[in-house]
């Protein structure tokens, strides 16, 4: 069995993980998918002559357009980004709270920035990168991202590679017993 | 105690993450550079980003009212109106277009579609002729006219426009646009005159610049507005059944 999943077995066995998996990464694909529309959303929420239900049907509603809004290719990232950020979160948990003592600088830094890099990556979807989009705009160079071949869907790439590689490298580290060297 | 011999060279692995930060970095500095060099890449070209690119951030009070210039589907003093802003290169206006008519065949009376243009330059070289092109066969409509009046030829040629090709700049215009002219009946020689003349780029760019004031910086861009005046900015393709929740709950506005 290949270490990353041992190291999953390990970490997933205990509910309270998944439950943590799950939420992080429901919360982040929610994020992502209204993230164009994320004003729409505070106005219906805080509309005081929207229904209860209104205010909660039009929200999962948006849901459904990452089959009407996304590319085959960033839908794809859309939805692999939050599941791999949701399971490095939890495994980072696990792997934080028994040994401490041993996360030191390189080893945090490879799961924060597997976690940024993934929200970099994320968002929509012709472009590519929301977050990377909206700094490049702040400037006035925007334009860039067009003349990248997937339109910046390279950073969505880059960000599952590098999520993935954060993963890898947790469940590495999961994996090692605690040993004393002679 | 000391970590394993393992844990020790597992260490060194994580470089391979500033690493490919740097490599990212360079990726988004070189295209930096190369944009920057090139003309247009001004602050305006950086607002015509495709679909869902930002958070819209104009005003939705800049939008141009509704007049008798604007193609509209429907009863144009229907209580609901839906403004998009749209790119005929654009693969999530296409998909938009078909959901926007099953809302007009749902809604009838209650809900009229304004068409406007919102060509993304940058990334479709082709899309602001074939504005022109949407805003020629409208020209060619009227009264006397055996197409209907110049609403109903503007609207068959988006229709078959959007039905025919295949977005992203895939299409051969040189051969489509009159092609679809000869379908639904156009003068292709008056056509072929008014795709020349420029007369409707003044026209266009308009539209352009109100999608930028209220907030487009992609497409489809839309706006829905409730019969009191109230606007809810739609962003994207959005499914049917988030369509169908906003017009509900404009309806509610009287």
């Amino acid at each position: 069995m290949s270490t990353i999943a041992r190291a999953l077995l390990v970490v997933f066995q205990k509910p309270a993980y998944i439950l943590v998996a799950v939420l992080v990464a429901a919360i982040t694909f929610a994020m992502a998918v209204w993230m164009p529309n994320l004003g729409l959303v505070a106005q219906v929420i805080a509309d005081p002559s929207a229904t209860f239900a209104q205010k909660i049907s039009l929200p999962i509603a948006l849901l459904s357009s990452i089959s009407t809004n996304f590319s085959a290719l960033s839908a794809l990232y859309t939805v692999l980004i939050p599941i791999l950020f949701g399971v490095n979160g939890a495994m980072m948990i696990y792997y934080l709270k028994r040994r401490i003592k041993a996360a030191k600088g390189n080893m945090m830094a490879a799961g924060f920035a597997g976690m940024a890099s993934g929200i970099f990556g994320i968002g929509c979807a012709a472009c590519g990168s929301f977050l990377l989009t909206s700094i490049l705009s702040s400037f006035g160079a925007a334009g860039a991202i067009f003349l990248l071949p997937l339109r910046g869907g390279e950073f969505g790439i880059f960000g599952v590679l590098l999520l993935g590689l954060s993963t890898f490298l947790v469940a590495k580290q999961i994996q090692n017993p605690a040993v004393c060297s002679s | 105690m000391e970590p394993s011999q393992t844990q020790t060279s597992l260490l060194a692995h994580p470089l391979a993450i500033p690493i490919a930060i740097v490599i990212a970095g360079a990726i988004i500095g070189g295209a930096l550079l190369i944009a920057l060099r090139q003309p247009g890449s001004s602050a305006a070209v950086a607002a015509q980003q495709p679909q869902g690119a930002q958070q819209p951030s104009g005003d939705l009070e800049a939008m141009s009212p509704i007049t008798e210039g604007d193609h509209i589907r429907g009863d144009p003093n229907a209580p609901v109106k839906i403004v998009e802003y749209s790119d005929t290169e654009c693969p999530f206006c296409k998909t938009f277009h078909a959901t926007l008519q099953k809302v007009t065949q749902e809604y009838g009376d209650d809900v009229a579609w304004v068409y406007r243009h919102l060509p993304l330059d940058q990334l479709h070289s082709k899309a602001r002729k074939e504005a022109v092109a949407l805003e020629c066969a409208a020209d060619q409509g009227g009264p006397s006219s055996p197409l209907g009046t110049s609403n109903d030829a503007f609207w068959k040629y988006a229709d078959r426009w959007f039905e025919l090709t295949p977005s992203n700049d895939k299409t051969d215009i040189e051969t489509t646009l009159p092609q679809i002219a000869k379908e639904i009946g156009l003068d292709g020689s008056a056509f072929a005159t008014c795709l020349k003349s420029g007369k409707f780029d003044a026209h266009i760019e308009d539209n352009v610049q109100n999608a930028q004031a209220t907030g487009g910086n992609g497409t489809p861009w839309s706006i829905i507005v409730a019969p009191n005046g109230k606007k809810y900015p739609l962003s994207g393709a959005q499914p049917y059944e988030a369509v169908k929740q906003l017009i509900e709950l404009a309806l509610q506005e009287k």
